[in-house]
């Protein structure tokens, strides 16, 4: 038994259950909680297997590659599985003491489960066509959880989400109906060898800019990115959480799959490109959040400007530098997840999410402000928090290929990203008890504040057991830019069909 | 042949873009369907050039075949480009119901909800 499937399967059958046991809301919740527990499970199994860069391929149906789909697992991917697993378990487990069980939307848990399956599916997918289907699932899945519990006018703001990945997923399905002429096969490891056979093509380059329009859409890349501040502060915190975790990293995720796996790693320049992309939307991430007032907001404008660090390591792409952007998204999507959770339970306590009317929190829970504390400050890049250090190995790259303006450019984003943590610190943490008082009786902030404390956990053991992290992120990049590997792991299955292979 | 479907797809994405770029519902709703169908077109004329190649069903006796594998790829797109269309009649009816008006203009213009946050 093949179990490559498994983290697109568990999360699918899931939501199947939670939606056929919607009339009962506790068996829901207990469904769905057992099997992001086991979805967790899956992903430190497929972790381990793949820890010294092994890639295992299931192919689906039985056919031969590039005939049929091919799921692919390496470390990279495995990685991916592991922190949507984290992300979605805490999503459930927030979600569960941020509404009580009557109140919750009978769709809420079976539509995260469907989103899950697509992030998923993005993930291991070995199909340039099968990813334009992942994509689906996951939009479609996130079309639906966005505006579920969204009354009245902030409704209008998850327009502008739907357009925009809308005519991204056309620009989509050109770009795979141009790879499938090009190349002929629209499987991964098919269109890394035949694209190694045609250098100097212009068409892959031009197609490779189209993927990089489409990817940039989904992460939030300078000058994409403007749908996504709005939309995300529309929906609770649970739900924001895992798209600000999750959703903007599969578009870094297939830029990293697509830049180092499938297409030529020369591009005549596009890497360059990609990289002042990057410095801008750092820059303009980080100034966007510094002018919002509300909790939400600025956590979202900062998804921008970390998004900006990853996009830049990739931009420079040397081997050291694809590790340090993996590691960085490994740290980011813990940190930006607990923040969102964080941010949602200091306004559960203050009945607001607006800096000027909150307060007093500090005093009466320490904790949360303590993980506040480590978390904003491990965005912000203080070493020896996990933020450091992709910060670190991102700047030391850039210094070594002579990049002083982006390096530049990403010292002051992560100033900038310190002095916009400490307004959320003043304004909700430190500043005086408003005179409506801080809601202590309010349900459910006690559990709201352990989520994002187990994740605090989490991301200082990523902080301080950088050396094993970083050694598994460079073995995760080592096996994300060897072709060859990647497509001895397809091609090795002899099944069905007899097709010359590329 | 090729040419023909070139200017097509072109012609289409032309409309299809400006219309969503105009302010009416119905004017964006047409835009996104006839962006999703340009794109289907450009996918089929991604099977080569017809001249000569019978529909791909197989009967006894091997002919040229046009390649099958877009037209494939399209009927999936298609399912997934009317489920998603379907959604956005559903949340431009709702946002009309929500805010009285079908102009994203005068939908944007109005102020933003005081917000409440429940603790149950």
């Amino acid at each position: 038994m093949n179990w490559v499937i498994l983290p697109f399967l568990l999360p699918l059958v899931t939501g199947l259950l939670a939606l056929v046991f919607g009339s009962s809301a506790v068996l829901r919740r207990v469904v769905t909680t057992i099997s992001a527990v086991v979805q967790l499970l899956v992903a430190v199994f497929w972790v381990w297997k793949c820890r010294d860069g092994a890639v295992f391929c299931l192919n689906i149906g039985a056919w031969t590659a590039p005939l049929g789909i091919a799921i692919v697992i390496d470390l990279l991917a495995a990685l991916m599985l592991l922190l949507s697993g984290i992300t979605a378990l805490a999503a459930v487990v927030y979600g569960m003491y941020e509404k009580s069980a009557a109140k919750e939307h009978p769709l809420r848990l079976p539509l995260l489960q469907f989103l899950v399956a697509g992030i998923n599916l993005s993930f291991t997918t070995g199909d340039l066509f099968n990813l334009f289907v992942a994509f689906e699932i996951m939009l479609i899945a996130s079309y639906g959880l966005m505006t579920l519990e969204v009354r009245g006018r902030s409704l209008r703001h998850a327009f502008p989400y739907l357009a925009i990945n809308f005519f991204g997923s056309a620009l989509f399905l050109c770009g795979a109906g141009m790879a499938y002429r090009l190349f002929g096969t629209l499987n991964f490891a098919g269109i890394a060898m035949r694209a190694e056979q045609m250098p100097d093509d212009p068409r892959v380059a031009i197609l490779a800019m189209i993927f990089l329009v489409v990817t940039g859409t989904k992460a939030g890349v300078f000058p994409l990115y403007y749908w996504l501040p709005k939309s995300y502060t529309i929906m609770p915190p649970a739900v924001a959480a895992l798209y600000s975790g999750m959703l903007t990293k599969v578009g870094v995720y297939v830029l990293l799959r697509l830049f180092c796996t499938v297409f030529p790693h020369e591009l005549h320049g596009l890497h360059q490109f990609l990289a002042w992309l990057a410095g801008a939307t750092m820059v303009f991430g980080v100034l966007g959040a510094i002018s919002c007032n509300t909790i939400r907001s600025i956590l979202s404008f900062h998804i921008l400007s970390q998004i900006g660090f990853m996009v830049l390591a990739i931009g420079f792409f040397t081997p050291l530098a694809i590790a340090a952007a993996i590691l960085y998204i490994v740290h980011h999507i813990v940190v930006k997840a607990s923040l969102f959770l964080a941010g949602g339970a200091a306004r559960r306590l203050n009945g607001t999410d607006d800096l000027s009317k909150m307060g007093g929190l500090w005093k009466l829970t320490p904790i949360l402000g303590v993980v506040f504390l480590l978390q904003a400050l491990s965005l912000a890049g203080i070493p020896p928090l996990s933020g450091f250090w992709g910060k670190f190995f991102i700047i030391q790259v850039g210094l070594s290929q002579g990049q002083y303006v982006l390096v530049g450019a990403s010292v002051l984003a992560s100033i900038l990203t310190l002095f916009s943590m400490l307004k959320i610190w003043l304004g909700a943490f430190w500043a005086p008890e408003p005179a409506e008082g801080v809601r202590l009786q309010a349900k459910g902030w006690r559990g709201m504040v352990a989520v994002p404390a187990a994740m605090a956990v989490i991301s200082l053991i990523i902080g301080l057991g950088v050396p094993f992290f970083f050694e598994l992120a460079q073995i995760a990049a080592d096996s994300a830019l060897d072709k060859q590997r990647y497509a001895d792991a397809v091609f090795q299955y002899e099944g069905k069909g007899d097709l010359i292979r590329p | 042949m090729q040419l023909d479907t070139a200017i097509l797809v072109g012609l289409l994405f032309a409309v299809g873009l400006y219309l969503l770029f105009q302010r009416g519902f119905t004017r964006m709703l047409f835009g996104f369907l006839i962006v999703s169908n340009a794109a289907n077109l450009l996918v089929l004329s991604m099977s080569g050039r017809p001249d000569g190649g019978s529909a791909p069903v197989v009967v006894k006796g091997a002919v040229a075949m046009v390649d099958p594998l877009p037209q494939a790829l399209i009927l999936t797109a298609i399912v997934i480009g009317f489920g998603v269309a379907a959604y956005v009649v559903f949340l431009m009816y709702r946002l009309f119901l929500e805010h009285g008006s079908s102009n994203a203009a005068v939908l944007y213009d109005q102020p933003e909800d005081e917000e409440e946050e429940d603790d149950t």
